[in-house]
């Protein structure tokens, strides 16, 4: 893909899948053989949402490219997009001008469960590789192709082929529905807030979560990433209406699988598992998705 | 700058208010924050807000020279889709009940509407002049829930005026105020036999972006911020965390 990032790196700047120390990260890169296959150890919700920043200036927002997202981590800011974009001004300038190159794994990682969210392979991209031996079979979108005019695309037959052998290699969990079996008064909320620290680690490593804090810092107007895990993330001058971590840590859950799916018809949720394992104390989602509420 | 009561004030600034009834803007004192406070005067007059100082921003308003405004922001009362209208507001919930009838008599529609207001004691009531002007023209009822020197009028809790209304069952009924308050008025009202499909309620969660996005006003599918503040009592009651 050599060819493309060098046609594309004369009107972007080049970001990339890096290994640094040990740890995969985002960063600047010069050419397409530095960037890594391997799943970066923070999503890169960065690129469009700013753990901290200023909210009286946008700046002009220079052209991005960032290559080797994973699939689970891009699927984040589609799901995004449908409450943030066109409504948060740095989102949908930063959006406009990002072009993402994400790769479908070709196996399945330990953990992750993105199959039963439709991954690996993304309907929507704006480049998707997939890799096969030495050369990537690549789907490019209409606004992209232009960087692709000498390679040779997929009609996605292959994309397709591929995404039903991985599904049978990671059985999709029973998600559909979940809206409905879910229960507001199940023991499943006491017993995950009987361990949780309400630390927000599963927030802030979800590539779908988008909520922020705004205040104010000397001449500054701040936005920072927010968790509704944390206490006050809901109190105001009429009280709180979620004082109890188990009700902020039920109002996780039901935002990403009831009122996200009841709203936009999307749950929200990638199945990356990143929340998995960076939580602390061993709370995982899927049993939020598993859970036999009937028989509580 | 108005003293309204012990920590009520009211300000006025020289813009023209371009929201409707309802709808909240966010003002900020810069170096401290921001604070959603619901517009209390009529859509085209002067902006005005009555402000009840109860955190760090509110209680510095008063004494900062300039503030910061953006908004408007949410939806407003929807007095448009009907004829007549029992708006019932406790405590500070009543500034958007006065814009409301601002808005209704500038379109010289004052007559379909009946206000109801409650406060603790006679010296929480906000607007004392304005009320007795009301008094004379409109049909605005008061009572107190506890009476300090000198109070003629009425006492008891707010959801007992619904009964001394003459606008008729057909009514809509637009309620703002303390959760308790607003249960209590819903209850009284489907009493009385008021529609229920004809209940508002406007709902004070923490907002912050204004927008819809930044999530701590989300309850339910509904982000208040931007699909509220006013929902319709149907919606309300389906959903456990709208009631406070």
């Amino acid at each position: 893909m050599s060819e493309a990032f060098i046609a594309i790196s004369k009107d972007f700047e080049m970001f990339g899948s890096v290994e640094r120390e040990g740890e995969i990260i985002f960063d600047r890169v010069g050419e397409f053989d530095e960037i890594s296959e391997g799943r970066s150890r923070y999503a890169p919700k960065e690129f469009l949402m700013q753990r901290n920043e200023n909210v009286l200036l946008l700046k002009q927002q220079e052209k991005k490219a960032v290559f080797g997202v994973m699939s689970c981590d891009l699927k984040g800011f589609y799901l995004m997009d449908k409450q943030v974009l066109g409504k948060d001004p740095f989102y949908t300038e930063r959006r406009k001008n990002t072009l993402f190159a994400n790769f479908v794994c070709n196996e399945p990682c330990e953990g992750g469960f993105c199959t039963s969210f439709g991954g690996p392979v993304l309907e929507e991209y704006d480049v998707q590789a997939l890799r096969s031996g030495e050369k990537y079979h690549l789907l490019v979108s209409e606004k992209y192709d232009k960087y692709f005019r000498n390679y040779e695309r997929e009609d996605g037959a292959f994309f397709s082929k591929f995404k039903l052998e991985f599904g049978s290699k990671m059985e999709a969990l029973q998600v559909d529905g979940v809206e409905n079996r879910i229960t507001w008064n199940s023991g499943l909320w006491k017993e995950f807030a009987s361990r949780c620290i309400s630390c927000g680690a599963c927030n802030f490593s979800c590539p779908t979560c988008y909520c922020f804090d705004l205040y104010d810092d000397g001449d500054e107007r701040k936005r920072e990433w927010d968790s509704c895990i944390l206490s006050g993330f809901t109190s105001s001058s009429a009280g709180n209406n979620r004082k109890d971590l188990d009700e902020r840590l039920r109002q996780r859950f039901y935002h990403k699988f009831v009122y996200f799916k009841k709203s936009k018809d999307e749950y929200l949720c990638t199945g990356c598992n990143r929340c998995v394992e960076d939580c602390p104390v061993g709370i995982d989602i899927k049993e939020v998705i598993n859970h036999n509420y009937s028989g509580e | 700058m108005v003293v309204e009561t012990r920590d009520v004030y009211t300000i006025r600034l020289s813009a023209i208010n371009e929201g409707r009834s309802g709808q909240f803007y966010m003002i900020s004192v810069p170096g401290v924050g921001e604070a959603p406070i619901s517009v209390a005067s009529g859509f085209g007059r002067k902006i005005e807000f009555t402000i009840r100082d109860i955190g760090s921003v509110t209680a510095r308003i008063r004494h900062s020279e300039t503030v910061g405004i953006r908004g408007p922001y949410g939806n407003g009362w929807p007095w448009t889709d009907y004829d007549k209208i029992i708006a019932v507001a406790g405590g500070i919930g009543f500034p958007p009940v006065r814009s409301l009838l601002e808005e209704m008599v500038d379109l010289g529609r004052g007559k379909d509407l009946e206000v109801l207001y409650g406060a603790r004691s006679p010296s929480d009531l906000v607007y004392k002049k304005m009320l007795e002007d009301w008094g004379n023209t409109l049909d605005v009822h008061i009572t107190v829930d506890r009476v300090d020197s000198g109070w003629k009028g009425k006492v008891g809790f707010v959801p007992s005026l619904l009964e001394d209304t003459h606008l008729g069952k057909e009514a809509a009924v637009f309620i703002i105020g303390p959760p308790l308050m607003m249960m209590n008025t819903v209850k009284e009202a489907l009493r009385l036999g008021f529609s229920e499909d004809r209940m508002y309620l406007s709902l004070e969660r923490r907002m912050e972006c204004g927008i819809g996005v930044c999530g701590h006003c989300n309850v339910g599918e509904f982000y208040v911020c931007e699909d509220g503040p006013i929902f319709p009592y149907s919606k309300v009651k389906e959903s456990p965390e709208l009631f406070l």
